[in-house]
């Protein structure tokens, strides 16, 4: 933990990190408004004193939506990266203790997987199913394990044939208490620099489906859909489509510092 | 090199295989059938459209057999007739009772996304191989960690969001430049140079926003393995026997650090055909990514299999074209050393 804080980036990053998630915790305390509440008398306000982020064309107070829109945004990110961690966690440790036929089988499953555009795939599961901010928590999972997978895969595979592994084998431990008890704690760096690494890219998803209309529904703010709401008013409201992106911008920028942050922490090779 | 050759293209034939199989189980994803409306299937949709597709995906056949017969089609590369657009057909142009020939949706589609997808690859090399090269040189200096940054802020910023900001400053604000469509209005009377300006102007602001998480990566790719080549023996080699700095960096290194981007370029091909949806549909470019999206909008299913069908084939086919590239540029792959 010393070393990522002495990090000047992933101490940046960290900071934008923990800001933006107290923002989106406190939501209710920070602002007093109601996100969706509609108010006919302030639509389209610039930015002023009562609504330091403007208001949109009906009139909501679009600091507030920015807020709750936070949570719903970076819910979704760390629920899909839960579900494509575990995932992938599950198929790598297979492929990496097991090795031989079942190795080769899960890794080719793996390759077809990356084959087929992912957000060509992510799309294709939602036209087949409703929009809603469950299934895209799903959908982004399901699509994302492979990279986790690889990894713990090699991780595994280097850590198989040390002696603390074969020590265990031997005083008779059944292969899964192996897997969890020995190996995966001692491969859990690299899963959590891809844990937030991963993170960064389900926001951007998210936002960008939410921003096709395919993603978040309204009235749920969620930062692509207030970017969708506003990009109609562009040309006279420009709050409606700056701040939204400036978050999505600042949060992704805060998990990428972070994630490359941890990962020259965990691997002393690198420079 | 020929059997590598071939053991290259018989692995196509399983992850093939492989991606029908999954294709075919996301349509089944749907609850009840994809007919019905807890499918999220148009409501209004007649009775009559409904059986169609239910013949044309045989779903009153046991499971298996509607694989069977969908693959059989699949190789036949008949993907049927959109619900949506007047039974145009998905893949390729047919003749319709009149003698008529329909274009094929796909078909109409897939050269204008493969023509921003060629050009903003190229600028991606050519601007990372710059930038990556710069910042390897003056590693930890004042250039590298601009670049550096630049490629954090790169990565982080949703690039539908800057199709939008840089839409209201040059297309409307300063009037620069185009906002949608591939064509202008008066672009039949154009004289040719005409038409070309037109196309460039057109497909400025769609290539530069699919360029910018490309450029990220790849920048940040060259930097690595040109540092890595830097520290290598025949390096010090090289500048012992007083071969100057500019030819040391330009022939010696770069070389080495480029031939692995041949691999960078198969793996970002899925990336860069699904990001076209996003950037398609703002700028309203009639490709493959509009195509998909509205295809997903209007529950178009023929069409969304086709695509994502197609899309894989493509990914795949560009690897195997990767794959074969490489072992062509690297002697030691070349010659079966390795």
């Amino acid at each position: 933990m010393n070393k990522v804080i002495k990090n000047p980036l992933s101490l940046i990053g960290l900071v934008i990190i923990l800001s933006i998630l107290c923002l989106a915790i406190f939501a209710p305390i920070v602002s007093s408004n109601d996100p969706n509440e509609i108010n006919v008398h302030s639509i389209l306000l610039s930015p002023n004193f009562d609504h330091i982020m403007g208001t949109d064309a009906l009139g909501r107070d679009v600091f507030t939506r920015m807020l709750y829109g936070a949570r719903i945004s970076l819910l979704v990110g760390f629920v899909s990266v839960g579900i494509s961690t575990i995932i992938g966690i599950i198929f790598g440790a297979i492929a990496g203790f097991y090795r031989g036929l079942t190795d080769a089988f899960i890794m080719r499953f793996v390759d077809i997987m990356l084959s087929i555009p992912s957000f060509f795939l992510i799309l294709a599961v939602i036209a087949f199913l409703t929009p809603s901010i469950w299934n895209i928590m799903i959908v982004i999972g399901v699509t994302s394990w492979m990279g986790v997978a690889r990894l713990v895969r090699a991780e595994f595979l280097s850590l198989r044939s040390r002696d603390f592994v074969l020590a265990a084998q031997s005083s008779g431990a059944t292969n899964f208490h192996i897997i969890i008890k020995h190996m995966l704690p001692n491969s859990l760096g690299p899963i959590i620099v891809s844990f937030v690494l991963g993170v960064a890219s389900a926001v951007l998803v998210e936002s960008g489906l939410s921003f096709l209309g395919l993603g978040v529904q309204a009235p749920t703010a969620s930062w692509g859909n207030i970017l969708t709401d506003g990009k109609e008013y562009i040309q006279f409201a420009w709050w409606l489509s700056l701040f939204p992106g400036l978050a999505i911008l600042l949060t992704v920028l805060g998990y990428n510092l972070l994630g490359e942050g941890l990962r020259d922490t965990f691997d002393p090779n690198k420079t | 090199m020929l059997i590598y050759l071939l053991k290259r293209i018989m692995w196509m034939v399983p992850m093939l295989i492989g991606i029908s199989l999954i294709s075919f189980f996301i349509m089944h994803l749907a609850p009840g059938d994809i007919t019905s409306n807890e499918a999220a299937f148009n409501p209004k949709a007649s009775e009559e459209s409904r059986q169609k597709l239910r013949e044309l995906y045989n779903l009153d056949k046991p499971i298996a057999i509607q694989y069977g017969l969908w693959l059989k089609r699949i190789i036949k590369l008949d993907f049927g007739e959109s619900f949506a657009s007047h039974h145009r057909p998905v893949l390729w142009e047919k003749k319709d009772q009149n003698g008529n020939v329909v274009p094929g949706m796909i078909q109409k589609a897939l050269p204008i996304t493969l023509l921003i997808n060629v050009i903003t690859l190229l600028i991606i090399f050519l601007i990372s191989i710059l930038l990556g090269t710069t910042a390897a040189v003056f590693k930890n200096k004042i250039p590298d960690r601009l670049i550096t940054f630049s490629v954090f802020l790169g990565f982080a910023i949703p690039g539908f969001w800057l199709a939008l900001m840089l839409i209201y400053w040059l297309g409307v604000n300063e009037q620069i430049l185009p906002i949608s469509g591939l064509h202008s209005l008066d672009y039949e009377n154009l004289s040719s140079i005409g038409k070309f300006i037109d196309l460039i102007k057109h497909l400025f602001l769609p290539v530069l926003t699919s360029c910018l998480s490309g450029l990220a990566g790849i920048s940040l790719f060259v930097r690595n393995g040109m540092l890595e080549v830097l520290n290598k023996d025949f390096i010090n080699t090289a500048r012992a026997k007083g071969v100057n700095e500019k030819k040391v960096i330009y022939y010696h290194s770069l070389r080495n650090a480029i031939l692995p981007l041949i691999t960078i370029v198969g793996l970002s091909i899925p990336g860069l055909i699904g990001g076209s949806v996003i950037a398609e549909s703002i700028f309203a470019i009639p490709g493959m990514g509009k195509l998909f999206y509205d295809a997903v909008l209007m529950r178009d299913f023929p069409v969304v299999m086709g695509i994502l069908t197609i899309g894989s084939f493509l990914t795949l086919f560009g690897n195997l074209i990767a794959d074969i590239s490489y072992a062509l540029a690297d002697p030691r792959v070349r010659k079966g050393l390795m």
